[in-house]
């Protein structure tokens, strides 16, 4: 009955339904089983194979049902060439490769153009490949060309695209921890791969935030060229004439020899490890596996494995995790496993998975363990092989449902090396399964006494504990650093100008510039409330500044005074307690501080020609008109900088500060403006974090170029 | 088995175009038969596939208040089996069944009485419970009706319950479309709500995974709740955990029997079919299901909201907003005008929230959605939004604000309203490429606005939208007093930890 060794597609799609229709049927035959199927007769279209004369691999197939036109193509690259230091270049690469523009277009038009004629051109980033995508209505076939091929040969990586998608990155990169799926995924990789391997390795944000415009330029120039790239054309089109098209469309794109980074390898010995990650939630995340198999042309148990992995966890309602985990103990919605068969440089990842409530966690990861260790103990009965077998066979047909998922297939099954007839004995070689080769499978490539486990759950409700199944490492999860600064809008030469205006009208008020740079140092004592958590505070604080860039702050605090020294370069405090260096983030915010000085502030935008300086509207502050200038502090913190209208006094200053990992806004108000040599000096000073008042403080005292000791700035020894 | 609460977006974003809306027109064939079945096909030979869906006009909004959630929980029995598959006997099976329902309801009216549950009781019906599931067993052939499905090739099994309604959905080898036939019409006229508290335990899984650990589930069921007040549409179409503890066989029973009918539901069938052959087909195995009096429809009607609502939801992870705003469900002219609305804010890189918003990086995303949660009755045209850090979701509504009062103030461009049209031309042509796809529209349009050709009538309405309807809407929908805003905020995990140390302290 069954025929061996098909040659075409149609005989094997005959092949199956006959298999079916004339199965054995048993006298006690429910309805279903004594109905009889047609065969069917299908001969799936074959693209056509091309190279251009650039060496660009084309796979066409015409499809005129629809006047639609598709390009789906591959290149050969792929985010395991990330830099180690730069994890996530890649897939930025990709996406600013199309939001960035070309050369010649602006991304707003380029838009504009693709959007107004229904059309779309997408880049995107696997592991072991880049996509290319043009998808047209078939009249603007040729409009749709030259655009996809500008963005393949001349993107432009504008630099305001690369920040913008820098940034999305960066929030990607602190809401990772959402998702419980998301997160224990993340952290089965890096524990099995570890963090050296780009299969295990994930992006922070100072990989992201080194990325260059340059880095994506080398990017494209190593990888995107012609004879690097494999194109899937379907739909309402003439072969010959496209051919022609896509000759004139990519003429003059050079080739190159493009040589890959080697990839290492990662070791495939499996070492047992129970992991646990926190999280205050009813129902465990858990993924229970290790590594799975490297896909390559050659490798030998493919079809064993697939029919394996569909009654292991992959066939759906039908699967074993399914029907134990979930229809026999009601303990999961989504369950089942997952063997990555697509990777070819690396073995990829084999997991179980569930979600389970937080009380049947352990009974869970049990249930799930037995059900890999019986497939691996017993033989599959018959019927369940024949029933997975008949599932892949049947379910066949879809891989050719439509030309563009035919020419892509093909495309694919090139690009990683398989032989063109490798759909064609597809069938035939699942046929040929036996509950031998699945029992001699699930001993070779699944290891339940070389499982890494990962839950992410709140174990306090654990039904057992999770050291049941091995010592429990603890990962913490540490939210990332805080969000990076917040872009300068790009300035109008208008509102450059206008800003010097309102900046020379501000230095005037405040007693011109030769008085203002004159001053060496400035002397403050003052009486401040702070609103702290614990109530309100009183402090004396003393402020001495020596310009440009010494400062110190004297608090009186009933243990004693408390000194915070910056010497122009470290930072440190001391009190009763001794001398402490203070870190990184402290000495930026003193550095900051002393920047927006009014006096260093003022002075030091009037003189410096690298200072930048722009109008950003107006706004009212305490009732009166104030107009915006906007600049950049020392950390890279924008400044926002309120003059008033009236009196032309900064009135207030806008900024972000980073303290003890958390970024917060604050606003500093100044009022009371008097007199001291020539100057005005504000006495009275808020300051609000967040929008709730923080400081409130009175100067009593004030000097200007007073006779200090510079020892003052430096560290006792 | 999972529902479709984004089914609404899908469809709005792939119904955008038709080989002209003309070629669906034609390609459309009618026939109902005498029980007042409507079927809808499409005969497509692009390959030996075909995808036949039925869906019934009954969901979350048609239940009772003491049964919320089983139109859901109904939807998962149904893959349960019928009077032959499933089961090796099931005269016998059946007395147990019976048993099984009594003790259950027992149980779980027990355990309803939360603190003031008898224990020793619990304990004793549990314990019979789980001798009368074990008995059951010995009949029952667990997962049989999903087992042949896939052994004869099927792909894309599935259903979904939506508050509007259900849908059963699969997509098979053109040559086992009489399978299906026997199949769906046993278990409309057979089916057996066997293994109903196991499966009541995925369910609540279910509600765990997608609502109680994920942000977007929980802030999703907050916000719809706050938006309504007096309409079933607030409700969660999984129900709350009390509802589902308390769903059992008889409720689905009752939910199946009122609603399942013939002239209740439509059946669409797109691939490599023979119409001739399939209305023949279709009658054989469905034509002698009686039609009934069909259940009313809902009454009660959400009454103007007073006041802008707000509402905070805590989760442990990082912020993100819903704001809603109620306006008519279809066929009113407004509504056409709030989809061209929703394709000028954000569909596509040329959207107004995409370069104003995410573009200038106040937001990762920013989206509009017309008609949540369903269409059958009035419903809010939402807007969903994540900020970037340090962005506040304060900065975010303020910034989409901004965009809505632009439509109320600056009439739309000429070329803004041309190129969305040409995307819902070439959408009309894109969707006709997938079976399932077309499959699902058809079957929505039919069941939801009543006639199918609903799809071309929409064409046709977003060409006859003027720049003065846009202006006109907005004012008349995006108003403080109409909108409901949610927004997530992270639970403060120190905070808490200490607020508990300091208790503990005194």
């Amino acid at each position: 009955m069954i025929q061996k060794h098909m040659k075409s597609l149609i005989g094997i799609i005959t092949l199956i339904t006959c298999l079916l229709a004339l199965g054995v049927i048993p006298t006690d035959a429910k309805p279903h089983e004594e109905l009889e199927f047609e065969p069917i007769q299908f001969k799936p279209p074959v693209p056509q194979k091309h190279v251009l004369s650039n060496g660009m691999i084309l796979y066409l197939l015409e499809d005129h049902e629809l006047p639609i036109f598709d390009i789906s193509g591959l290149v050969k690259t792929g985010t395991i060439y990330d830099p180690a230091d730069k994890i996530g270049l890649a897939s930025i690469f990709a996406s600013v490769m199309r939001t960035g523009g070309t050369i010649s277009r602006e991304p707003d038009i380029l838009n504009e153009e693709l959007e107004s004629m229904a059309a779309s051109v997408e880049i995107g980033m696997s592991p072991e490949y880049g996509s290319v995508s043009l998808s047209s209505l078939a009249e603007d076939i040729e409009k749709g060309l030259e655009i996809f091929s500008d963005i393949l040969q001349n993107p432009a990586f504008r630099e305001d695209k690369l920040e913008l998608r820098k940034q999305q990155a960066i929030e990607a990169i602190r809401r990772r921890n959402d998702n419980p799926i998301q997160l224990a995924w993340r952290n089965f990789s890096s524990t099995l791969y570890g963090k050296d391997h780009p299969f295990g390795w994930y992006s922070e944000i100072e990989h992201v935030e080194s990325i260059t415009v340059e880095d994506l330029q080398a990017f494209h120039s190593k990888y995107y060229h012609p004879n690097n790239i494999m194109l899937a054309i379907t739909g309402d089109f003439d072969t010959d004439t496209l051919i022609m098209q896509l000759e004139t469309t990519f003429d003059g794109w050079a080739t190159s020899e493009i040589e890959l980074p080697k990839i290492t390898e990662v070791e495939n010995a499996p070492v047992p490890s129970v992991n646990y990650i926190h999280k205050d939630l009813p129902q465990t995340t858990m993924l229970i596996g290790h590594f799975g198999i490297k896909r390559t042309p050659d490798f030998p148990d493919f079809f064993a494995l697939r029919v394996m992995n569909e009654i292991l966890g992959e066939g759906g309602f039908t699967s074993r995790l399914m029907a134990e985990v979930r229809e026999k103990h009601g303990l999961a919605y989504m369950v089942g496993s997952l063997m990555s068969m697509s990777f070819y440089t690396n073995p990829g990842e084999w997991f179980a998975y569930s979600q389970t409530r937080t009380e049947k966690t352990a009974e869970a990861i049990e249930l799930i363990i037995n059900v890999v260790k019986d497939l691996r103990e017993n033989p599959v009965p018959s019927d369940e092989l024949q029933r997975t077998k008949d599932s892949l066979i049947n379910s066949f047909v879809f891989s050719f449902e439509s030309s563009s998922q035919i020419a892509f297939q093909q495309m694919m099954l090139a690009y990683r090396g398989f032989a063109p007839d490798y759909l064609e004995t597809y069938t035939d070689n699942i046929a040929g399964v036996t509950a031998e080769d699945v029992q001699n499978v699930a001993q070779k490539y699944l290891h339940p006494d070389a499982l890494t486990i990962v839950t992410v759950g709140n174990q306090e409700n654990f039904d057992r504990p999770l050291s049941e199944f091995g010592e429990v490492n603890v990962i913490e999860i540490k939210q990332p650093d805080p969000p990076p600064t917040e872009p300068i809008p790009e300035a109008s030469d208008t509102d450059i100008a206008k800003a010097r205006e309102i900046l020379d009208a501000s230095v005037d008020a405040y007693g011109g510039l030769n008085k203002l740079a004159a001053v060496n140092n400035f002397v403050l004592e003052s009486n401040n409330t702070l609103n702290t958590p614990g109530g309100q505070m009183e402090l004396e604080v003393g402020i001495t500044l020596l310009y440009p860039d010494k400062y110190r702050q004297d608090i009186n605090t009933p243990q004693g005074t408390i000194s915070m020294i910056y010497d122009g370069e470290a930072a440190f405090a001391t009190s009763a307690m001794g001398i402490q260096p203070l870190p990184p983030e402290i000495t930026t915010a003193i550095k900051d501080a002393v920047f927006r000085d009014p006096i260093h502030l003022l002075v030091h935008l009037s003189q410096s020609e690298s200072a930048q300086i722009q109008f950003a509207g107006s706004e009212d502050v305490a009732g009166s008109p104030a107009s915006i200038l906007v600049t950049e502090q020392p950390s890279g913190e924008m400044l926002k900088i309120y003059i008033s209208e009236e009196t032309n006094y900064i009135v207030k200053l806008v900024y972000r500060e980073t303290e003890q990992g958390v970024t917060l806004n604050k606003e500093n108000i100044y009022s009371d403006f008097r007199e001291i040599d020539g100057i005005m000096i504000p006495h009275g000073y808020v300051q609000n974090i967040e929008g709730n008042p923080y400081i409130d403080s009175r100067s009593t005292s004030v000097k200007l170029n007073a006779e200090i000791d510079e020892s003052l700035f430096e560290k006792p020894e | 088995m999972k529902h479709i609460r984004s089914l609404l977006i899908l469809l709005f974003l792939t119904l955008s175009s038709v080989v002209s809306a003309q070629n669906l027109a034609d390609r459309v064939v009618e026939h109902e038969f005498d029980n007042g079945l409507k079927l809808l096909m499409i005969e497509r030979h692009t390959s030996p596939t075909v995808a036949p869906y039925i869906l019934f006009k009954a969901g979350a909004v048609d239940e009772s208040d003491d049964a919320r959630g089983i139109a859901h929980m109904l939807e998962h029995m149904l893959f349960k089996g019928t009077k032959t598959i499933g089961t090796t006997d099931y005269e016998k099976e059946k007395e147990v069944l019976a048993e099984i329902d009594t003790l259950g309801d027992a149980l779980d009216r027990e355990q309803a009485k939360g603190s003031k549950a008898d224990a020793s009781k619990i304990t004793e019906l549990e314990g019979a419970l789980r001798t009368k599931q074990e008995e059951a067993k010995q009949w029952i052939v667990s997962g049989e009706y999903t087992k042949i499905y896939t052994q004869h090739g099927s792909t894309g099994f599935n259903a979904g319950t939506s508050v509007d309604y259900t849908i059963y959905t699969v997509e098979l080898p053109s040559n086992k479309l009489e399978l299906w036939a026997m199949l769906e019409s046993d278990r409309l006229k057979n089916a057996v709500l066997r293994e109903f508290y196991v499966e009541r335990e995925a369910v609540k899984e279910e509600r765990r995974m997608a609502v109680d650990t994920r942000p977007g589930g929980k802030l999703y069921e907050q916000f719809i709740a706050a938006a309504f007040t007096a309409h079933p549409y607030g409700m969660p179409i999984i129900g709350w955990p009390s509802d589902i503890a308390m769903l059992n066989r008889n409720k689905a029973k009752e939910f199946f029997k009122i609603h399942y009918a013939p002239n209740n539901s439509v059946m669409v069938i797109v691939g490599d079919i023979n119409i001739e052959n399939t209305i023949k087909l279709i009658d054989k195995y469905f034509g002698d299901i009686p039609s009934q009096p069909l259940p009313d429809e809902v009454t009660v009607r959400e009454p103007e909201q007073e006041g802008e609502r707000r509402i905070e939801v805590e989760f442990d992870a990082e912020p993100q907003m819903m704001i809603g705003f109620h306006k008519p469900t279809i066929p009113h002219f407004d509504d056409y005008v709030l989809d061209m609305i929703s394709a000028i804010l954000s569909d596509g890189r040329t959207s107004r929230f995409y370069k104003n918003i995410v573009e200038q990086s106040i937001a990762v995303s920013a989206d509009s959605i017309n008609g949540y949660p369903g269409a059958r009755y009035d419903n809010l045209f939402v807007i969903s939004a994540t900020p970037r850090s340090p962005n506040s979701t304060v900065d975010v509504e303020e910034a989409l604000y901004a965009e809505l009062e632009k439509l109320k103030t600056e009439p739309v461009e000429e070329k803004e309203f041309k190129r969305i049209l040409k995307q819902i031309d070439a959408g009309f042509i894109r969707a006709l490429s997938s079976n399932a796809g077309m499959a699902n529209q058809l079957a929505f349009y039919e069941g939801i606005a009543g006639d199918w050709r609903y799809i071309l009538n929409w064409r046709e309405k977003m060409y006859e939208i003027k720049p003065e309807d846009i202006m006109r809407v907005a004012k008349t929908y995006f108003k403080k007093s109409n909108r409901t805003v949610a927004t997530l905020v992270k639970k403060d995990v120190e905070t808490s930890e200490d607020m508990v140390d300091e208790e503990e302290s005194e």
